[in-house]
This record gives structure tokens, sequence and C-alpha cells, in this order.
């Protein structure tokens, strides 16, 4: 038995969860707050949101050292590793609440809208900085629960809550897995920290190997989920579909880079004395994904459904840099989450951009003739696209690169031929976006928000893809530095 | 005498009838809730059994936070369910079809 002394001393070290701090105490002023503002003003909110993340940013850089450094009786860790994924969610918050701004004007209670975002991003924040299975699961929740509330925010509309209620059910037999994958990786080792996990698997003996295979494929199968893994990736393009736009931008990019996060720390800590059976499944898993997002991709005619399946085609790719399984391999991931963020980002930013009667500008056909009424945004949309096909000299190529890369330094020759093999596969669903928008008659009239934050959005996207791909190496070097609290 | 294992197979039948109940349930989405709570418990059931086989408090812990959050996850999806029933009229697995490509 585990010695415990009540009342608990007061933890060392507390300041390392200061952007935690600030987020859950924003979160909950907000929540107050709301309900002192009139109808009129609730803009603020999405202001004092933004206000927040930046706070919460700062403070990031402020604490971050070059070590990493435990808090709350060891449950919490802090390294630069959780400092670099922060920032990435803390930009992605940003942008979606940016996207926010007009779409959800209209809806009741927007005030809370943007509570829920944070608490989201807090549950996020906690799983990117845990070594110990109880904190991950408890950020998994408290982020998996604000997200499905914020996939059925318009309650009136059907593919809404549809899509919130398909999003709950899978999302709650994947949390189901992965615990029940916990209970024997914890019976193995009686311990839920990662890294105590890890030893304890290392010196377990053979008669517990199939306890510890069930253990281990049960929590891959239960990650995969959250980071929509094909064959687990059913819920993806039914949530993105019906979810507002804004919110499959936030979920599209936030809960996948503390997704990743968390499966680089549990492959990496817990997993290694199994790593030749687990990278035997992600082979297939990648391979799988791959296949499945871009094809499924091509037959599409609304372009959230379509993005969805690219998302899950980009997953696949984000996997390679995990199959490698090096230091290599996993800045990789980090560099293609990094350029993903910012890609999908811009993309949404111009569906958005283009919304009319809540349908418009969400089938491919509403993007014809674009370039002739706005070419500035079809430039845009046009460089984001090629990025997301992995054109060379955008961002978008230098993230393929890396992780086929890094594949092919470890010995997975055949699964880096089959990723370029069907990136070009993914090249023509984004390609035909293009035809639509410089090569067809505008059929619809165009009718675009104007909202001078969210033209921001659509330049600095297309301008950060465009440097990352004539400039890639400080990207690259940061993803490599922030790799010291893992490696 | 009821072992480790008794106690797993139980957990395991828990889990498997929640997983089939969840999949081949054509009826009703009150019974998907009802199954992911099976699921849930058949995971408590794991953890308690283990963690007294182990002589180790955290696994009894953890049920704890495993409970607390099966809470909130049923109040969030009954909510989402009555916003659902709201616009369709409807509970029935079936009638989830209006997402479909």
């Amino acid at each position: 038995m585990a010695n415990v002394t009540f009342p608990f001393p007061f933890p060392q070290h507390l300041e390392l969860m200061l952007p935690e701090i600030i987020i859950a105490i924003m979160a909950m002023t907000l929540l107050i707050w709301d309900l002192f503002l009139g109808k009129d003003k609730k803009a603020w909110i999405a202001y004092a949101t933004i206000a927040t993340c930046i706070g919460a940013a700062f403070a990031t850089l402020y604490i971050t050292t070059g070590t990493p450094l435990t808090t709350f009786y060891g449950y919490f860790v802090m390294d630069p590793f959780a400092s670099f994924s922060k920032l990435l969610m803390f930009l992605a918050t940003v942008f979606a609440v940016i996207l926010s701004l007009d779409y959800m004007k209209d809806e009741e209670n927007v005030g809370e809208y943007y509570c829920l975002i944070l608490f989201a991003l807090l549950g996020m924040m906690l799983m990117v900085s845990s070594n110990n299975f109880v904190t991950m699961y408890l950020g998994l929740e408290l982020m998996a629960l604000s997200v499905y509330v914020l996939v059925a925010y318009q309650r009136d509309v059907l593919r809404s809550s549809e899509a919130a209620l398909k999003y709950f059910i899978l999302g709650a037999l994947s949390s189901g897995m992965l615990l029940y994958g916990i209970t024997f990786l914890y019976g193995v080792t009686a311990s839920f920290g990662f890294d105590a996990i890890g030893a304890g698997l290392v010196s377990a003996n053979d008669s517990a190997h199939g306890v510890v295979m069930l253990g281990m494929v049960f929590v891959l199968a239960g990650l995969a989920f959250k980071v929509s893994i094909a064959p687990f990736h059913m819920w993806t393009p039914d949530t993105y579909e019906g979810a507002p736009t804004p919110v499959t931008a936030f979920i599209s990019v936030a809960p996948k880079i503390a997704g990743f996060v968390v499966f680089m720390r549990v492959l990496h800590d817990v997993l290694p004395a199994v790593q030749a059976d687990y990278t035997m499944i992600l082979v297939f898993l990648a391979g799988l994904t791959i296949i499945v997002g871009n094809v499924a991709a091509i037959a599409q005619r609304n372009i959230k459904r379509m993005l969805a399946y690219s998302t899950i085609g980009h997953v696949g790719f984000i996997l390679m840099g995990l199959i490698a399984g090096n230091a290599a391999g996993y800045s990789a991931s980090l560099v293609y989450l990094t350029v993903y963020l910012f890609m999908n980002m811009g993309v949404f930013a111009i569906i958005i951009l283009m919304r009319r009667d809540g349908i418009q500008g969400e089938l491919l056909d509403d993007f014809a003739g674009l370039s002739k009424v706005r070419p500035g945004y079809a430039l845009a949309m046009g460089l984001l696209l090629f990025s997301l096909a992995g054109i060379p000299f955008l961002g978008g190529f230098w993230a393929k690169y890396v992780v086929i890369m890094a594949a092919i330094e470890t010995g997975h020759l055949y699964l880096a031929l089959l990723a370029i093999i069907f990136s070009v596969v993914g090249c023509f669903y984004y390609l035909r976006v293009i035809k639509y928008m410089y090569f067809d008659e505008a059929r619809v009239s165009f009718n675009f928000i104007e909202n001078p934050l969210m033209k921001m959005t659509v330049v600095v996207t297309a301008l950060a893809v465009t440097a990352i791909g004539l400039y890639p190496e400080p990207v690259i070097g940061i993803c490599r530095q922030a790799l010291v609290g893992l490696i | 005498m009821i072992g480790l294992s008794d106690y797993l197979i139980v957990a395991a039948c828990l889990f498997s009838l929640g997983v089939i109940g969840l999949f081949l349930n054509r009826k009703n989405v009150i019974t998907i809730l009802m199954c992911i709570e099976l699921i849930l418990l058949a995971v408590n059931i794991n953890f308690v059994a283990f963690s007294h086989y182990l002589q180790d408090i955290s696994g009894q812990i953890f049920v704890f936070f495993v409970l607390t959050v099966a809470a909130s996850e049923v109040a969030v999806g009954l909510a989402i369910l009555v916003a659902f029933y709201r616009t369709r009229r409807s509970i029935d697995v079936e009638d989830i079809n209006s997402l479909q490509g």
C-alpha cells in the first residue's frame, strides 16, 4: 500500500501550472461575466478569450525551461515538448475564436460557447502535460465533454445535434476501450505513471505477455479513435459535416495535436518494451488510414466532408512519424502538426467567409468562379490547397518530406512508397477545388462576410504556409528542440 | 475461493456485452447509453480486482475518477439526446441518418 499523509503538503513548484490556472480562472470568470452582458455585447467574451489565450501563451513561454520539471506530486510535467504543443493549441484556439466571431453571433448564449472552448483547451493542456494515466484520462474527458457540447451548439439544426450524438457515442466507446487497456497495464505493473509502467513492462515476466498485449491493443485503439485513425475514423466525416464550421476547424486541429502528443508520450514512455509489436500494428493502421482518407475524399461533394477525409489522410502521414519512433520521427510529426494547423485554419476561414444562408459555401460547386469575384481569396485558397496536396515549396511539402524521410530511414520503405502514391491520389480532390475556382463560371452570387480579423487570419495562414515552404529550417529546428522533454 | 481471474472474466463478459450491445442495437439510443455505462462498470471491476490483488490503493482511487466522469458523461449524453429529439422527434437508432456519404 502506498503511504498517504493527510493533509497533503502544498504542492511544490505550482507556478509550472500557471497557464492552466490562468485558463481555468478566466473560463469560470467569463462564464459569470457573460450573465451580466447585454445581448449586443457578447463579442467582448470572444475578445477576452483571445486575450486569455495570448496571456497564457506568454505565461507558458515565461515558465518554460530547457529541462522537464514536475509539480502536483509528480502528476503534472512541464517540459519543452508540452510547452511547444501548448503554444500550438493556443494558436489554434485563437484562430477558432476569430472564425466564430461572425458565424456564432446569432446563436443563443454565445458567451458559453467561448467558455466551452476555453474548457476544452484546458483539458487538452492537461493531456499534453500528463505523465500519468490519471491526469491524461481526466484531461481527455474534459476536452471530449466540452467538444461534444460545442458540436451540438446549433441545437435547432438537426445535423448539428446528430453529429454530436454520433461523436458522443463513439467517443464514449473509445474512452471505455482506453480505460480497459489501462486496467491491464495497471494490473501488470501496479502503477499509473508513464515511466513506472514503462519500467514495469520491461521487467515483466513472459507469463504476463498476453495481458500486456491485450492492454496495449486496447490503449492503442482508444487513442486511435481520438485522432481518427482508420478503421476507427467512422465518426469523423459525420461530425465534421454536422458541427458548426468554426467548431469543425477547432476539432480538426487542436484535439489532434493533443491526441498525438499523448500518443507519442504513451508510445515512448509506456510501451518501449513492446516496440516491435506496436510498430507492426501502427504500420498497418497508417497504411489503411492513408488509403481510406485519400480515396474516400474523392467522392465527396461537401467540402467539410472532403476535408474530414483529407484530415484522416493527413493523420496517416503524422502517424508515420510515430512509427519511425526516433527523435527524427517525432519531430517530423510535430512539424506536420504545425504546418497542418495553418493549412486547415486558413481553408476553414475561407469556407466561413463564403457562408450564406447556413449551408452555402460548403458545397464544392459554391466555389465556382471565385477567382473572378475575389482573386485574393482564390489565391489564398489555392496556396493552402496546394500546400495540403503537398506541392513542392509550400509548407505541406516539407511536412510530408520530413515524415516520409523519417519512415524511410527507419526501414519502412513500403509504407513510404504507399504514402507517396496516395499523396498523388490526394492531389486530385484538392486540385478539383482549384479547377472550380479558376476555370468554372460563377453559378451563385457571392456574399462575403466582411470581418477584418478573419481576413487577417486568411492572410496570416497563407503567408505562414508560403514562408515555411520557402524556408522550413526554423520550424524543423524548433520542433527538434521541443523534444527535449521526451527523448 | 474466488480468485483474480474470476473477476476479470466477469469484467470481460460485461465489457463484451457493452460493446456488442452498442453495435447490434437497432432500437433505441437510451440502450446505447446503458451499454456505455456497462463498459465503464466493467473497467471499474477490473480496477478494483487488480487493486485488491496487488494491494495497491491507486486503482481504487482511479475508480472514483471514472465514476465521476461517467456521471458527467451521461449528463452530457442525455442533454445531446434531448436536443436531438427536439428536432427529429424520435430517438430510434434508425432515424440517426441525415448525415451520410
